[in-house]
Formats: structure tokens, sequence, C-alpha cells
């Protein structure tokens, strides 16, 4: 699994290039001689330490292309994408070395807040990475996610038909509340699961539209029948429509479940991805104005 | 309008069945979302697809996305009769004659093989269906970096040179600024990057500097320069490194840019004598050369009309030649000389009072640090009386005046004069038989020889006897120079000298200064440089103290600029 190589692979070869890259970078920042000059870009050891950072960012931002190159045989993806990651942390000690840890509202440092957000949101996607396939994995208990679907697709139609041959309040409520059952949704809704269904609730003469979160109102709804229920069959089908109920109830924790799980797998890259193109053309100004005001 | 939907769906038993539905609505909305008032699943079927509303006596079908087929052709809208078939994905919906009390009536097909993948479809579940995007993020991203930060600053920079305003809340080129500016410039400047950054791309040139710091010397002044092979000096901006943080970085005091011409200097400076330097605290600088007075006498019969020539010399080999009498060693030695008062040995502070500056010392003179011992009195008798300093004729004729006023001054002791101690001047102790004046005259000559030649002037002055039949012009004192900077283009703080070690005070001088040994003015006491080097090193070493070459040495010549003395 792709998750569990990125970190450990080819025996972490490339955290130890990391750590080779971070050693060098401290090496070249502590011959600056801070007792004359204030270690920053300026210094001959600044420019050094800056170019690898721009070298690093053009390599970093080269996984794009590797990743969509198929037929590339420079490296396998995996061990582009590892490299990518521990390298990718190391620029963070490079560029901190480059500038000095000096910091102002200019150009130069919103490149650097730049590179921290695309690199923290590496960071996070990692974790992310890490952590959430096995989540969702064991939450769709090894199947798709169509399975789910597919699953609350027969469930929707045997209520429906089951709500059919119950009284109308019935009838109606459990029917709305199929039809007005949402999944998923806008960012928020999917990252946190916000649960904005409905349901008809009514008797008879009036109705309302009424919440149905998690739905338990309308499971609640059908139960509060079941001791009024006046034949035997009416009860059995009340006790049915409930079981129905509440396996759609599971189905749809399920699917709620796995589109959190899966949203939070991929929010990073939306971060991730635009801002390193915004740094990249930070960083280019960065460089031009540095010598456009020598 | 009143629509009656009829839902041809599979019963409960397995048989098609048809469900109707009364719709109130202006719209009959049709897609795959959930608020949908008819909802259609299927992967062809957008969110929101299509609606139908009453369009005068007849309805019409609108599609918001995609088209439809109607009675077998895609359209995207059309106006609708009883039988016509709607095809939306691959449900039928077919216009029927209406009920009584119905405007309109729809029968539905739907399609059922419309699989669970489907309905997923008609939820949004991923990332990618909401208004998140990569690229539109990264191109108003970049869109938002461009402008801010290089349109915008390239605006107020064509601003600031045609010497308009730049409206506070516009983003200048303040923004490329790499550190804030030192405060001196910040004031003078303020946000005009174009006072110093004159042109894109080119470095900050000295023109740019000159242009405000006009007084400042360069580094080698021109006529300097023009025995050299150098073709010009340093950037300002070597040196001097602006946005720098802290802003006392602007200097660089660095050795490196000295060394890089004056470690091995004998290539570029020509005729200019420019001894090499590898460093401080090693064997690397050379021996101090000391900027001392020569007396010069242009006339050779006026020997006591000097000019003072200065001359640089190596301090291990130089001898000053001050023309002043002068023993360091016995002026420090308490079996000779105790200060007054106290009874306690000199103390170097003394004579030598260190100025304000802290560097040199108020000039040495007769009046200020000899004369509260060295009195100039002459008769022991009159122990009021002394003789003007400086001035050997007014020394004679004050001579003379006081031993004829003595003479015929009734009240005078007689006795006194004749039994005084008059040492060498055997005649002078007989009684003198002469007229009043000559007897008068004959004492102030005998002063006057004791004074120049024996004891008083002559005890610290070198004294030429002209021979002169004149008495007043027969003695001339040659002149006296004390340096007072032997580096004028170095600097050396003597008060955060006054404490060496455990020694403060006097011997903490002496701990550089060998006066206690010398005997004579012609010594130099300036310390080698080996002196300086057993406590400071060029790099920080153990039992050192750090300095570099700015520390002693100032890199701007002192003084008026050159061009400007014309002025």
């Amino acid at each position: 699994m792709i998750h569990r190589g990125l970190l450990r692979y080819q025996g972490a070869r490339y955290l130890w290039w990391a750590l080779g890259v971070i050693a060098a970078s401290v090496a070249v920042y502590l011959s600056q001689d801070s007792a004359t000059q204030p270690p920053n870009g300026g210094t001959w050891q600044g420019y050094v330490l800056g170019t690898l950072g721009a070298l690093l960012v053009a390599w970093l931002g080269l996984l794009a292309i590797r990743k969509r190159s198929y037929r590339s045989t420079a490296g396998t993806v995996q061990g582009w994408t590892s490299a990518h990651v521990y390298l990718g942390s190391a620029l963070l000690i490079v560029a901190t070395l480059h500038c000095g840890v000096q910091f102002g509202w200019n150009i130069h440092t919103f490149a650097y807040a730049l590179m921290c957000i695309v690199i923290f949101s590496g960071f996070f996607g990692l974790y992310s990475y890490v952590r959430h396939p096995q989540l969702i994995a064991s939450n769709r208990e090894g199947g798709a996610r169509s399975e789910l679907f597919a699953e609350l697709f027969e469930l929707d139609q045997q209520t429906r038909v089951l709500a059919q041959r119950c009284a109308a309040g019935v009838a109606i409520a459990v029917g709305s509340s199929i039809e007005r059952t949402t999944i998923g949704g806008g960012v928020s809704s999917q990252l946190f699961g916000n649960d904005r269904s409905f349901f008809i609730r009514g008797d008879g003469a009036t109705s309302a539209v009424a919440r149905n979160t998690d739905q338990q109102p309308v499971i609640d709804f059908v139960a509060a029948r079941l001791p009024r229920a006046e034949k035997g069959a009416e009860a059995a089908n009340l006790q049915q429509l409930i079981v129905f109920l509440c396996r759609r109830q599971t189905v749809l924790r399920r699917i709620r479940r796995d589109i959190r799980l899966r949203a939070w797998l991929k929010i990073w890259l939306y971060f991730h991805i635009p801002m390193t193109a915004a740094l990249v053309i930070a960083l280019v100004l960065h460089i031009v104005v540095t010598f456009m005001y020598w | 309008m009143e629509v009656l939907l009829r839902e041809l769906r599979e019963g409960p038993d397995g048989i098609p069945e048809y469900h109707d539905t009364q719709i109130s609505a202006a719209v009959v909305t049709i897609g795959s979302a959930a608020d949908q008032r008819l909802q259609l699943l299927g992967k062809s079927i957008a969110a929101h697809h299509a609606s139908i509303r009453q369009s005068g006596s007849q309805l019409e079908l609108t599609c918001r996305a995609g088209k439809v087929r109607v009675n077998g052709e895609l359209q995207g809208s059309a106006k609708l009769v009883i039988g016509d078939v709607i095809e939306i994905g691959s449900h039928q919906l077919q216009l029927v004659q209406p009920p009584v009390g119905f405007d309109a009536a729809l029968e539905l097909r739907p399609d059922k093989n419309i699989d669970a993948s489907a309905f997923e479809g008609a939820f949004r579940t991923d990332l990618l269906q909401t208004w998140m995007g990569k690229r539109p993020t990264a191109w108003m991203a970049i869109g938002l970096i461009l402008i801010v930060g290089l349109a915008l600053p390239l605006a107020a920079v064509m601003m600031h040179r045609a010497d308009r305003a730049v409206p506070a809340m516009m983003p200048g080129d303040a923004l490329w600024s790499s550190g804030p500016l030192s405060a001196a410039h910040r004031q003078a400047i303020g946000d005009r990057c174009n006072v110093c950054h004159q042109t894109l791309f080119q470095r900050v040139t000295n023109e740019s500097c000159g242009s405000c710091h006009q007084s400042i010397h360069d580094h080698v002044r021109p006529e300097h320069l023009a025995l050299t092979q150098l073709d010009r000096t340093q950037r300002c901006a070597t040196c001097h490194r602006e946005h720098n943080e802290p802003e006392t970085y602007l200097v660089n005091s660095g050795d490196g840019e000295c060394l890089a011409c004056h470690q091995n200097s004998n290539h570029t400076f020509g005729s200019l004598d420019v001894a090499p330097v590898e460093g401080f605290g090693g064997a690397g600088h050379p021996e101090f050369k000391a900027r001392l007075l020569k007396p010069h006498a242009p006339d050779a019969n006026a020997s006591t009309m000097l000019q003072w020539l200065a001359e640089r010399a190596s301090i291990d080999a130089a001898v000053e030649q001050s023309n002043l009498k002068f023993s360091h060693a016995q002026h420090l030695d308490t079996d000779r000389v105790r200060r007054g008062g106290d009874g306690e040995q000199l103390d170097c502070a003394d004579c030598h009072r260190l100025q304000s500056n802290g560097e040199h010392f108020e000039p040495i003179t007769m009046e200020a640090n000899c004369s509260s011992c060295h009195e100039l009195t002459f008769d022991p008798s009159a122990p009021d009386r002394q003789l003007p300093h400086g001035k050997p004729r007014d020394v004679v004729l004050t001579l003379q005046d006081y031993f004829t006023r003595k003479i015929i001054d009734p009240d005078a002791a007689r006795a006194t004069w004749d039994q005084r101690r008059l040492p060498a001047s055997a005649d002078s102790l007989q009684p003198c038989n002469a007229s009043a004046f000559a007897c008068a005259m004959r004492s102030a000559l005998a002063e006057t020889e004791n004074q120049f030649t024996r004891h008083g002037c002559i005890g610290c002055h070198t004294v030429v006897d002209t021979q002169s039949k004149v008495l007043a012009d027969r003695f001339q004192v040659v002149p006296i120079r004390l340096a007072r900077d032997y580096f004028p283009a170095a600097r050396f703080d003597h008060r955060s000298h006054e404490s060496q070690g455990k020694l403060t005070g006097g011997a903490a001088c002496l701990s550089c200064h060998k006066a206690a040994d010398s005997r004579e003015s012609s010594d130099l006491l300036l310390p080698p440089v080996a002196t300086c080097e057993s406590c400071h090193s060029d790099r920080p070493l153990a039992e050192r103290v750090t300095t570099s070459c700015v520390t002693c040495h100032a890199f701007h010549p002192q003084g008026s600029k050159p061009n400007q003395d014309a002025n």
C-alpha cells in the first residue's frame, strides 16, 4: 500500500538524503561570520542556500509531471513521492536558514509563508494518507462505496413499498424521508457530515416539514404509531418498517462517514496544489525582485 | 397550475401499478437533486435538468442543463402538445389528456434499470463536485500575486519617478524591500526606493550614496589613486549593507574586504608604500609606523628657526626629536621625584590628561604640567619672583631689571645677596665696587649665563649660545614640539584600556608604555604591535579580545574632502 511504503521506501533512503541536505545547509549557514554580518539571504552562503531551496522547489513541483507520465522510467512514482515528502520537509529548514529567520511584510516573506502553507498542507496530506485509508476500508468493510449505495437503494425500494401499505401519515412520512434524505453536499457538509435531511410529519389534515437528522426522528415517528396500531397486520408492517428504517440509518451513517473520510483524505490537495502554483510564481518574483532592487 | 403526475411503478407484488400525485406549482422542476419536484436518477441527468411551466394554453419545456429528446428529437426547449413524449436520460415522460380539474397530466415511465450508482450520482459525494477547485484557486492566487507583488509596485516605481504621490493604501515597491532601512535612511528617504535604486536590475551606485554623503572621502584619495594600478575603489555597498537586520550591521566590519586588497598589496598599489597585512594576532601585521615630527632648519645660520616636517617611521627604529630634555624614568623614581602634597610617586595622569575623546591627551605645556614643580625662581631671597617662560630675551631683560632694582633699592638686604649661592661663578661672590648699574649688569649677566648654561633653562632645553654682544640676543632656545597624534589615520581608545586585567591607573599605562625605563626624551614610548597582539586577535581565541581592521583603522580618510578644499 502506497501510504505504508511512502515513508519506508527502500529503507527510508530519502530520509537520509534529506538529512544530508539539512546537514549541508546547516554547515553552510554556520560558516557565516555573524560577528560582522547577520546571516541572511544576502551573504554568499545565503545565495547558496537560496539556490538550493529554489532547485528543491522546482524538483518537488516536478512530481506533478512525473506522476502523470505513466510511461516514464525515471524512478517509480512511489520513490518520487517518498523523496518528495522527505526533501519537501528538508526545504523548510533550507529556506529558514536561507532567510536567517528574518521576516517582514514583503514579497520575500510572502513566498516563505506560501512555502509553509504548501509544506504543512503536505504534512497533513501525509497524515491523511497514513491514517484515513484504513479507516475508510474498515468503515466500508472492504466493499466499494457503490455497494453501500446499492444497499441503500434496495432498502429505499423495500421501505417505500412497505410504507404504501401503511396509513397515509406513515406513508407520507416515510416516503418523504427517503426523498428528502441528503447525503454529502457542499464542502463543509462533506467535511463535517452535516445532515440536512427532512421528512413530512403529518397527521391527516395537518403536515409540516420536520428535521430528520440521522433518520432518528422518522424512526421515532413510526415507532410512536406502533402502540396505536389497530390490526395485527398493520403492527407487523410498522415493525418491519422500523427494521428497514434502522438498517437504512446504519447504511446512511456509513455512507456519510465514508464521504467525510474521503473529503478529509483529499481536502489538503485543494491547498497543496494551488498554493504550490502560487509559490512558484511568488518564488520567481522573489528572485526577480531581489535582482531588480539589487 | 395543477398537474397530475401518474407514475408507473412496480407494486409490492411485482405488478406494475400507477401512483397518482397532485402537484400544485407554477413550475414542475425535473432533475436528479432531492429538491426537484420530479426526481429522476441517472448519470446523464443533471441536478437541475429541466422545467415545465405553463405558457398560454400550452406547456413549455425548458432545459437548464443539456438537452432532452422530444418525440425523438434533441431539443433545448419545446412547446408541448398532448401526446408528446419527452425522454430525459432513459426515463420517459408523456403529456396526456388531463382529467377534469387539472391543467395538465404527465405520465412517467421511469427506467427500471437505473442502478445504485446512478442514485449515488444524485448526491454530491466528492469534493470535486463542490465549488472548490485546484485550478481556479491557483489562477486566482497567481493573478493576485502578480497584481499586488509586481504590477502595483511597478506602478509605484513609475509614480515615484514621475514625482507623483503614491496613494497611502497602494502596495508600493516597499513590498520588494528585503528588510528595514536603517533609521537615518528611513528618516531621509522614506519609501522612495528610487533614491538609491535608480535603475532596475542595476546595483546601487556610489553616485547614489554620494548625492547625500558629499563630505565623505573615498578610501583612496585621488592623488594616491593615481600612483596605483587601481582603477577605482570599492562600491560603498561592499561594506555598507542596507536592509540588514538588525540595522547595527549597516557597516560590514569584517576583515575580508580589507584583506582582499591589502593581503598582497605589491601588485596593485604601485609606488604607494602600503605594507601587506595578513591579519592581526599572528605575525600578519606589520610593525606600527608612527607619524613623527622632525625639526628642520632651512637656514643654517638660524638653527633655532625650525620647520617641523612630518615623517612616518617604523616605531622599532624611530626616535623622537622633540628637542626636549626629559627622563620619564627619573620622574617615576620615588627616590628622586615625589608628588607635591601627598609625596606619592608621580602618576602618569598627573601630567598626561586624557581628552574627552578618550584617544588623545591634553597638550603638555610648561605652565600646565611642569611649573608646579619646576618653578622658574632665580633668587632664593625672592622666592616669589620667577622668570618668564618661553621668551629668552625677556628672561635677560627681567634679570637686568631685577638686579638693577635690587642694587639701588635702599631697603634690599645686600648682605643676603652677597652671600647667595652662585655656583661655578666665583667672581660673582666678590664684592662689586663698580657703579650700581654696572654691578647690576654684572649680576644679571652672571645669572643669565647660569640659567642658560648651567642650571635653569638648560635643564630641559637645548640652548644655542650665539656669542652675540647684545646679551638679550645671545642665548637662543631651540624650540620644542611634542607630537600629539602619532597615528592620525588610526583610532585608539585609551579610556577602555585604563584597566589592564588587575592593573589600573599608571600601572595600566606602564604595561604598554615602557616609560619607567626611558631615560631620554628621544625614546619613543609607543608600544609595538606585539603588545596589542598579546591581548587582541582578529579571530575569536581564548584570552584574546577580537578586533577587526576597522576597530583601529579608519576606512574613510579624515578631514575635509579634497575637492571641497577649493571652496
